[in-house]
C-alpha cells in the first residue's frame, strides 16, 4: 500500500496520553482534512508521523516502509514534509534561501537544479514579491506560504500542514485553497489541520476527527459533521443546525 | 541568485593573500615578521571557531582544547617517538579531529549555555589530564607541570610564516565555501531554527558533526605550529582558556558567520594589542577592555557584521 498509515499510534508524556491508539491512513491524491478541539492532539500526532516525537507504541508506515521513530531528516527524504502552526523561517535568510535549504537537503539536490526547483515553488505559492527580503521582514500571510513552500521544495509527495492557515482574512484564505488545490492536482496528498470549517469541508475529500488523544470519527466531510459525537466534541449545536455541508 | 559581488570580494581576498604571500622576502625586520605571523595565526584561530560557532550558533568555549592537543601530539610525537615535524603536524590534526569526533557526537546535542559548559568542562579536563596524568600513573609522558621542550628547529620566522600562512589561508576560504555550498546553507539553518532544519531534510547532527571536526583539524595544526615555533610547552599555556576567550571576542568583534569578520577581528585586537602594550605597559588591558565594550555597544553583530546589514550585503 502507499500513501501514509498510522497503526494505533500512541504518544504518552508521563501519566497523559496526548494520542491514543489512532489509526488513520491517507491514499495518494487524496487531502484529508484533520479536526478537533485545542488540545486533543493533532500536532502531537503530526509531530509522530515527521519523527519529532518517538510514539510510545504503535507504527507509522510510509509508502511500506516503516518510518516509527525515524529521524525528522530522513523522513523529510523519504517524502513527508510538514508546515508548523508556530512559524519558524530561518530569519537572517531570504525568502529565496529559506526554500533553497528545503530543496538542497530535503530533496537532496545540488546547488544548481536546487536554485531552479526553489524558482518554481515561489512561483507556485506566488512569493515572488517577496523572494529577495529576509524572512524575518515579511508579513505573516507570506510567511505562511514560505513555511508551505519550504515544505514542497524538499520534494515530499506528502504534506501536513498544520493550521496553515491561521490568521489569514478569508481573502487570503481563498487564495491559500487555491495553491493547495494546485498542488493536490500536481499529484500530492496532504493532510490539513485546520479550525476554519469553510476550509477543511471545501478541501478534504475525508476527515478525520481527534478528541482528548483518541480519534472519534473518521469519513466523508459530510458525514462526519453530522456525527453526534463530533458536534459534542467539536462542532457545537449551533454549527450542525446550520447543516454545514 | 547574483553572486556576483560575492565573487568580487572572494578575488579581492585572493589577491590581498596572493601578495601576502611575498611579504617575508621584502619584511626584514624579525620582530615585524613575527607580529604578522601571529595576527595570521589569531586570524586562522578565529577563523576555527567562526566556522563552528559563528555558523551554527552553537557557543564552543573548549576550541582551545583541540589547539592543545595538537601541541602535545606534536610535541611527544617528536620528542618521544622522533618523527620529523611535517608527520608530526599532519598526525596532530588526524588525532584533533578524531577527538572532536568522539567528544562531538554527544556534546552536540546540547543546546545553548550547555554546549558551552560541556565544551568548557573538556578543555579543562584535558588541562588537568595532561597535568596530573604521569603523576597518576608513575610514568614519564605528558611531563605534567613541567612541560615538554620541543627540539630546537633552527627555523626563523620566515618557515613559521609559511607554516603558518597556507593554514590561515584554507581556514578563510573554506569560509567562502560554506557560503556557497549545502553545507553551509544546513549551518546556517541550524542557526536560524533547528527543528524546522530538521523536518527540512537537514541531517543537524550530521553537519554540526562536521563543522565541528574541520575545525578542529585546523585547531589542531595551529597547535601543532605553535608548539615547534616556541619550543616549550605546558598544559597551563597550551589549554590557556584566554585562548579560548580571544578567538571569541575577535569573532564577536569581527561579526559572526561572516567571511571577513574573523579576519577583521583578529587583526584589529592584535594589533591594538600590540600598539597598545608597547606604550602603555600598565595601562593596556584596562583600555583594550573598553574599546571592546565601545565597539561591541556601537555595533553589536560586530565591525563586519553591521557593514553587512548596514549595506544590505549577502555575504561579506
Amino acid at each position: 500500500m502507499t500513501g501514509l498509515q498510522c497503526k494505533d499510534v500512541t504518544m504518552k508524556f508521563g501519566a497523559l496520553a496526548a494520542v491514543q491508539m489512532v489509526s488513520f491512513s491517507l491514499n495518494p491524491g487524496e487531502i484529508l482534512g484533520m479536526i478537533g478541539p485545542n488540545g486533543a492532539g493533532k500536532t502531537t500526532l503530526f509531530n509522530c508521523v515527521i519523527g519529532l516525537h518517538k510514539p510510545s507504541s504503535g507504527k507509522i508506515y510510509l509508502n511500506n516502509v516503516d518510518i516509527t521513530g525515524m529521524k525528522p531528516h530522513k523522513v523529510c527524504r523519504l517524502g513527508l514534509a510538514k508546515t508548523s502552526q508556530i512559524m519558524e523561517p530561518f530569519q537572517a535568510m531570504t525568502v529565496f534561501e529559506n526554500v533553497l535549504v528545503g530543496a538542497l537537503h530535503g530533496g537532496r539536490m545540488r546547488m544548481g537544479p536546487a536554485a531552479k526547483e526553489t524558482e518554481r515553488v515561489i512561483e507556485l505559492v506566488g512569493l515572488n514579491e517577496y523572494a529577495f527580503k529576509l524572512s524575518g521582514s515579511i508579513p505573516v500571510p507570506a510567511r505562511r506560504r514560505l513555511e508551505l513552500a519550504r515544505a514542497l521544495a524538499t520534494g515530499a509527495n506528502i504534506l501536513l500542514l498544520d493550521e496553515n492557515m491561521a490568521g489569514l482574512n478569508p481573502h487570503e484564505v481563498d487564495d491559500a485553497l487555491r495553491i493547495i488545490n494546485q498542488i493536490r492536482d500536481s499529484g500530492k496528498s496532504l493532510i490539513v489541520v485546520e479550525h476554519i470549517m469553510r476550509v477543511v469541508m471545501g478541501i478534504s475529500d475525508r476527515i478525520i476527527v481527534l478528541n482528548y488523544g483518541s480519534k472519534i470519527a473518521d469519513g466523508f466531510p459530510e458525514d462526519v459533521v453530522n456525527d453526534e459525537a463530533v458536534i459534542k466534541a467539536y462542532l457545537g449545536e449551533k454549527l450542525s443546525s446550520l447543516k454545514v455541508a | 541568485m547574483n553572486f556576483k559581488t560575492d565573487k568580487i570580494i572572494l578575488a579581492v581576498f585572493l589577491i590581498i593573500s596572493a601578495a601576502l604571500a611575498f611579504l617575508p622576502s621584502f619584511v626584514k625586520s624579525e620582530y615585524l615578521l613575527r607580529l604578522i605571523a601571529v595576527v595570521i595565526l589569531w586570524i586562522g584561530l578565529a577563523g576555527c571557531w567562526n566556522m563552528m560557532s559563528g555558523y551554527t550558533g552553537y557557543i564552543d568555549f573548549g576550541p582551545v582544547v583541540y589547539f592543545g592537543i595538537g601541541s602535545y601530539v606534536v610535541a611527544i610525537a617528536m620528542t618521544k617517538y622522533g618523527i620529523p615535524f611535517f608527520p608530526s603536524l599532519a598526525l596532530a590534526g588526524l588525532v584533533s579531529a578524531i577527538t572532536a569526533f568522539f567528544i562531538g557526537i554527544p556534546t552536540l546535542r546540547l543546546k545553548g549555555a550547555y554546549f558551552a559548559i560541556a565544551t568548557f568542562a573538556f578543555a579543562e579536563a584535558m588541562k588537568q589530564i595532561t597535568l596530573e596524568f604521569d603523576r597518576t600513573f608513575s610514568v614519564s609522558f605528558f611531563q605534567g607541570s613541567d612541560g615538554i621542550t620541543l627540539p630546537i628547529s633552527g627555523y626563523d620566522n620566515t618557515f613559521f610564516f609559511y607554516c603558518i600562512f597556507p593554514v590561515t589561508f584554507l581556514v578563510i576560504l573554506a569560509h567562502y565555501f560554506i557560503e556557497h555550498s549545502k553545507f553551509g546553507y544546513g549551518l546556517k539553518a541550524i542557526k536560524e531554527a533547528e527543528t524546522a532544519a530538521e523536518i527540512s531534510g537537514v541531517n543537524t547532527t550530521l553537519i554540526k558533526l562536521r563543522a565541528y571536526v574541520t575545525s578542529a583539524f585546523f585547531l589542531g595544526l595551529f597547535g601543532a605550529i605553535e608548539a615547534y615555533w616556541i619550543t616549550y610547552i605546558t598544559p597551563s599555556d597550551v589549554f590557556n582558556v584566554q585562548k579560548t576567550v580571544q578567538m571569541v571576542i575577535m569573532t564577536l568583534l569581527g561579526g559572526m558567520g561572516t567571511f571577513l569578520g574573523p579576519v577583521v577581528g583578529a587583526a584589529f585586537l592584535t594589533l591594538i594589542s600590540e600598539a597598545l602594550g608597547t606604550r602603555f605597559v600598565e595601562y593596556y588591558l584596562i583600555m583594550i577592555g573598553a574599546i571592546i565594550i565601545v565597539a561591541i555597544l556601537i555595533m553589536p553583530s560586530g565591525i563586519i557584521g553591521t557593514l553587512k546589514i548596514r549595506k544590505k550585503l549577502r555575504f561579506i
